[in-house]
């Protein structure tokens, strides 16, 4: 029994102290909560969405091969974040490090791809406050496009400390919770793809 | 040393299981994407269809990806499951509104 206890905290550094198994615990209760947040965004989206104003639709906003593109570099970043917790529950420092930077470049390749997106619906006519469809679409992509940016400094931030301190039972928790958030957004982005983009596009 | 092959051995597989599930997302995402470029199937089929694409691949990420298959996880699930709920009431009342 002493046994696998051990094992199982070899193999799981980030719930090996109580303050890091308080910390995941907290932090799936502020994933609740977030779930309930981007609902309420989702539902106002959704409700608003026909309120146009005379401004372009859904359906001749959205291109379909940006989203599949934006949706491929988020969904592939969240495979390698998963790796990089793999990596750390090894003790691979350089593998740690390796697969957060990739999460951190695929990330980024998304936020710029989503920054061109606004500049270009902007220029369609598709502002804030152009409608109703427009303010309901910027504050539930925007928010969204907001958790990406904070996760980015997050998770550079984890990488200059994991690079200074090593794979530790303090640092173990942080690179943990901050693949949880990374996760976490890209189960917010499925259904961002799902009911604003290919459901906004079939009208 | 043993001991170390051992969990490499365990990671490998774990790695293995990871690659598995992000192909499957992978699948579900192209098939929601070619199911709205061709349409082949009518809008009323549609939204159901993609919706429960949606969800399997959510429960997919959470259960493989978000280590909710680990033992200890009842509280997780709890959080989520009821947070989920909470979810969909809000989604559904503000659209109702």
């Amino acid at each position: 029994m002493a046994q696998q206890e051990k094992t199982e905290t070899m193999e799981h550094l980030e719930s090996a102290t109580l303050e890091g198994k308080n910390k995941v615990l907290g932090f799936w209760l502020f994933l609740a909560a977030e779930t309930v947040l981007f609902a309420c965004l989702f539902g106002t989206y959704l409700a608003l969405k026909g309120r146009n104003m005379g401004g372009p639709t859904a359906q001749e906003l959205f291109d379909l091969t940006l989203v599949a593109v934006a949706t491929g570099l988020l969904l592939t970043s969240s495979l390698t974040s998963v790796l990089a917790v793999n990596a750390m529950n090894l003790r691979k420092l350089k593998g740690v490090i390796f697969w957060l930077v990739v999460t951190v470049l695929l990330g980024l390749g998304f936020l710029i791809l989503e920054i061109y997106e606004f500049i270009h619906y902007t220029h369609m006519g598709h502002t804030f406050v152009s409608s109703a469809f427009g303010s309901a679409f910027y504050t539930l992509v925007g928010t969204h496009g907001a958790h990406v940016t904070f996760g980015l400094f997050w998770i550079v931030g984890l990488i200059i400390q994991v690079a200074q301190r090593g794979i530790t039972k303090e640092t173990a928790p942080k690179v943990f919770l901050s693949t949880l958030y990374w996760h976490f957004i890209d189960v917010v982005w499925v259904f961002i793809f799902t009911l604003v983009y290919l459901l906004g596009k079939v009208g | 040393m043993e001991k170390e092959n051992g969990a490499n051995v365990h990671n490998k597989s774990q790695t293995l299981r990871y690659v598995i599930a992000f192909a499957v997302m992978v699948v579900l995402t192209v098939i929601a994407f070619y199911l709205v470029a061709t349409n082949v199937v009518t809008v009323q089929l549609l939204v159901p269809i993609l919706l429960i694409l949606a969800t399997v691949q959510v429960i997919l990420q959470l259960y493989f990806f978000m280590h909710l298959d680990q033992k200890g996880s009842g509280f997780p699930i709890l959080f989520m499951f009821t947070g989920a709920i909470a979810a969909v009431v809000s989604a559904v009342g503000i659209i109702l509104m």
